[in-house]
């Protein structure tokens, strides 16, 4: 059959096998293998993955799931992976995914906060994030200590974020002191630190600042150290020229803090210390020396006075040594404590312990309780007068005497409540006032116009004719003795001795007849006399003068009414003098002796005696004339008259041979030399100071 | 119409010279004889979970990776497409989601439905199924476009920071995706489409023998 000849040979059976992996393609294995890898990676990648933290922000601007990372040091070392809310909603709750490797690194000191781009006065930082996006920075020290994974995130970059270890400090602003957030701490010229966030003290009195001294430099701070604030700048006109002074444009705009150690012997500070800033270098330094030391215990005064005049920086004395300062001043209504709705004043004192001078331990708590202890014994705050003229105001500590029992009180909102009493201010006041409505009230007018009337006197006093003639009879006086003295006649008289001779003895007799030579002397006494009078009467002033200090003294001791009185009986007292008769007499007594010596020497001139000389002591008249004329001449022309007397003593003692008259002369002529000096002494002082008759100066 | 097979024909795929049925060494060319793959249908299969595996992740990881000065952007290729379509390029737009998702899409529907039409029987004709399998062997390369996209775009656009582009890890699994998928339909015994089991099939071992014990 063709059929079955076309029908191909029935081909070998081949057996199919009797195992099923026979049946089961090898291509099974490309699946197998990919499933296994999967699984692989998948289990390597669960195994490897780090754990997950939960940070807790404020809010999570630009913070976004997946694309932010959180960085150590730069590096990469999380992402975040969720954004949610805490409880409540108050908080956003960042949930990161750390790398295996930090995770143990992440324990309770860690620190997380958000990096943005920031521009201020010390630069831009954070500038990559402009482009990248925020990311989250992470702070731990390397020191692993087992994982955390809850968080609190902090809103503002922590000083140490430059990984920069160093001394964490505290500032507190004294003062007028500022304090900027961000500022540099500058020594010599180089930053060595920064002010980190400022913040407001819990008693909400002063601001505070957390700010870092970098390593090394940390060295340079121990307690003596004093920190100023450097901001802004200061310009001084002087004699040295104009000077404006800053110490850097960054802390001109932005402000900074440097600081000195001023004294040696501080101790180095710990972690945290708290330390004040100065507004300047000045008080600074003053404030080494002031004691400015240690804590300070704060206590709360309500005034029930509403008084201006109390004002920051006050001083807070105890027995008046001040122990503090006044830090702030407050409003308070508070009807629950004290009934009405009445603003009262509220003053927060800042005591030194340091400055109570306790024993041992100058702490806040010891001193507490010894004020405490006072208070129990009539301790009270009140307000005093620093000062009548400024009325400022300070807090005065001090016992008052039954005194309602009071203490210390806790105060609700912190701190502690010191009992006040009135304050001294209203009688101080009025004391004031009365002091000024005496003055006010003192007869000033009628003081002054008897003093007037007084210099009146005075002026006429030596205004006088017979003081006035007084130099000019002496002069003719003077010339008189000159003529005497310096005649020819007399000059001749050695060479003409015997003829001399005989005229004295002549003269001699005539004196002895006529009892010349005593009435001489007894007129040069009177003049002596006279003088001697107006010394004492000048040396009375002296007395005056004590006097008035007494009643400047009275007037300083407030006895301010009296003073009138005393003035006005002082200035009777100085005219009743200027009146006495014997003052105004004393120019005439004193005319009347130079009127008689006057006398004498004409009577010596009619006598013959010294006829001749009449010419020369005429002529030398003139010349004694002419210094006359200039009346501030006087005490020379006195002068040129010893010096004439000296020389006619000389002369005279050229006669002294054992004879009656060279001797009475000589006498005569020492007399002469004594009044005029006299004279010469009243006119001297009359001449330097008319008014020396009242000052006895 | 009968085929080879029924007829106890067995075609060289090498030289296509035909023997009869029970040939295994082909007497021209010495390559092996096969009247049918009997492990098509499980290569098909194999590549086919792999293409459907590497596509999952290759549409969920972002394809391209676009950093510029000041952005950091990168997209899925669905999301791209529909970025693209936002901004108005509605033809660019559709071209992507073709060649991205509805050609892949559909070449995994086909050659699932080939398999189960050798398997179960088929719903429609053979002639239809023989058309879609042509379909699939020629379109599977086109699928490539994207990643061609992503290449020459990652190797042009290098400017450092400025801006750079990169291709993203769904790149990688999308060229394996359409590579296994293609390995997948060439796996397939096309011959296969005719065993319908509409005409009686003729008493030859083994590989119907082999076909019915793994349906039963």
């Amino acid at each position: 059959m063709t059929h079955d000849t076309q029908t191909p040979p029935p081909p070998p059976v081949k057996p199919a096998g009797s195992s099923p992996f026979r049946r089961l393609s090898a291509v099974w294995i490309i699946p197998a293998i990919a499933l296994i890898a999967v699984v692989g990676v998948a289990v390597s990648t669960y195994l490897d993955r780090g754990p997950l933290i939960e940070i807790a922000f404020d809010n999570a601007s630009g913070i976004s799931a997946g694309s932010t990372e959180l960085h150590y040091r730069d590096v990469t070392v999380g992402m975040v992976e969720k954004i949610g809310f805490t409880n409540g909603l108050d908080r956003v709750l960042v949930s990161v995914r750390l790398n295996k490797d930090v995770a143990d690194f992440v324990d309770a000191d860690a620190k997380f906060f958000v990096v943005r781009p920031q521009v201020t006065a010390q630069g831009v930082s954070g500038l990559d994030t402009v482009l990248s996006g925020v990311f989250i920075e992470g702070l731990w020290d390397s020191e692993p200590g087992g994982l955390q994974t809850e968080f609190d995130g902090l809103t503002d970059a922590p000083l140490e974020r430059l990984n920069q270890k160093g001394l964490l400090l505290t500032l507190r602003a004294a003062g007028k002191a500022s304090l900027t957030e961000g500022a540099p701490v500058i020594y010599q010229g180089i930053t060595v630190g920064q002010i980190g966030k400022t913040s407001i003290s819990e008693d909400g009195t002063t601001s505070e600042a957390q700010a870092i001294i970098f390593e090394p430099h940390d060295r340079l701070i121990d307690s003596a150290t004093r920190f100023w604030d450097t901001s802004g700048f200061s310009f001084t006109l002087g004699p040295g020229g104009a000077a404006l002074d800053f110490s850097s444009i960054a802390s001109l705009i932005s402000g900074g803090v440097t600081f000195a150690t001023m004294v040696s012997g501080g101790v180095p500070l710990e972690q945290g210390a708290v330390m004040s800033i100065y507004p300047d270098e000045a008080s600074a330094r003053a404030a080494v020396f002031s004691g400015d030391e240690g804590k300070t215990l704060t206590l709360s005064a309500v005034f029930e006075e509403n008084i201006a005049g109390l004002a920051v920086d006050a001083p807070v004395e105890m027995a008046g040594l001040k122990i503090g300062r006044v830090s702030a001043l407050n409003g308070l209504v508070d009807p629950e404590t004290f009934g009405d709705n009445r603003v009262r004043l509220v003053a927060t004192l800042s005591i030194r312990p340091a400055l109570l001078g306790l024993e041992g331990e100058k702490d806040d708590a010891a001193a507490m309780e010894f004020l405490a202890a006072r208070v129990q014994d009539g301790l009270r705050a009140r307000l005093a007068t620093t000062s009548i003229l400024t009325g400022g105001l300070k807090v005065e500590l001090t016992e008052v005497p039954d005194a309602a029992p009071a203490r210390i009180e806790p105060m609700a909102e912190g701190g502690a409540r010191i009992p006040t009493t009135a304050s001294e201010i209203s009688d101080v006041s009025a004391t004031a006032e009365g002091v000024f409505n005496r003055i006010n009230n003192l007869p000033v007018e009628e003081i002054m116009n008897q003093a007037i009337d007084l210099l009146g006197n005075v002026n006429a006093l030596i205004t006088s004719e017979g003081v006035r003639n007084a130099p000019e009879t002496l002069n003719s006086l003077m010339a008189d003795a000159r003529d005497v003295i310096a005649s020819d006649d007399i000059k001749a008289l050695p060479g003409q001795l015997s003829g001399v001779i005989d005229q004295l003895g002549t003269l001699i007799d005539g004196f002895n007849s006529q009892e010349l030579a005593s009435r001489l002397g007894k007129a040069l006494d009177d003049a002596a006399e006279a003088a001697g009078g107006v010394n004492a009467a000048v040396e009375g002033v002296p007395d005056l003068v004590a006097r008035i200090n007494a009643v400047a003294a009275n007037v300083e001791e407030v006895a301010i009414d009296k003073m009138a009185d005393q003035m006005t009986e002082l200035l009777a007292t100085v005219d009743s003098y200027l009146n006495q008769s014997s003052t105004r007499e004393l120019p005439a007594s004193l005319n009347t002796s130079l009127t008689e010596l006057s006398a004498v020497l004409t009577q010596l001139r009619e006598a013959g005696v010294v006829e001749t000389a009449k010419n020369t002591l005429n002529s030398a008249s003139n010349a004694a004339d002419t210094i006359a004329d200039a009346s501030a001449d006087l005490p020379r022309l006195i002068e040129q008259a010893r010096q004439v007397l000296a020389r006619a003593g000389t002369t005279i003692e050229g006669y002294q041979a054992n004879n009656g008259l060279g001797r009475d002369a000589r006498d005569t002529l020492r007399e002469v030399q004594r009044a005029a000096q006299a004279v010469s002494s009243l006119a001297r002082a009359i001449e330097r100071n008319p008014n020396s008759l009242l000052t006895g100066k | 119409m009968k085929t080879a097979r029924e007829m106890g024909l067995i075609g060289c795929r090498r030289c296509t010279r035909v023997s009869p049925a029970g040939t295994e060494i082909c007497p021209r060319c010495g390559g092996k004889v096969q009247s049918r793959d009997p492990m098509s249908l499980q290569k098909v299969m194999a590549w086919w979970v792999l293409g459907v595996a590497c596509y999952i992740p290759g549409n969920l990881y972002p394809m391209l990776e676009t950093k510029t000065l000041v952005s950091s952007q990168s997209n899925t290729i669905i999301g791209g497409a529909v970025d693209l379509a936002l901004h108005g390029a509605w033809g660019v737009a559709i071209i992507i989601l073709i060649a991205s998702a509805v050609i892949p899409v559909a070449k995994f529907v086909i050659i699932l439905g080939l398999v189960i039409g050798v398997r179960n029987g088929p719903q429609i004709s053979d002639g239809l199924r023989q058309r879609l399998y042509e379909i699939v062997e020629y379109i599977g390369r086109w699928s490539m476009i994207d990643v061609f996209v992503v290449a020459v775009l990652s190797a042009l656009v290098q400017l450092q920071t400025l801006v750079n582009i990169s291709p993203g890890p769904a790149s990688i699994f999308f060229a394996l995706s359409v590579i296994f998928t293609m390995i997948s339909a060439q796996s397939f015994d096309s011959r296969l489409i005719w065993d319908t089991g509409k005409t009686p099939k003729p008493d030859l071992p083994p590989e119907p023998m082999a076909h019915k014990e793994r349906s039963a």
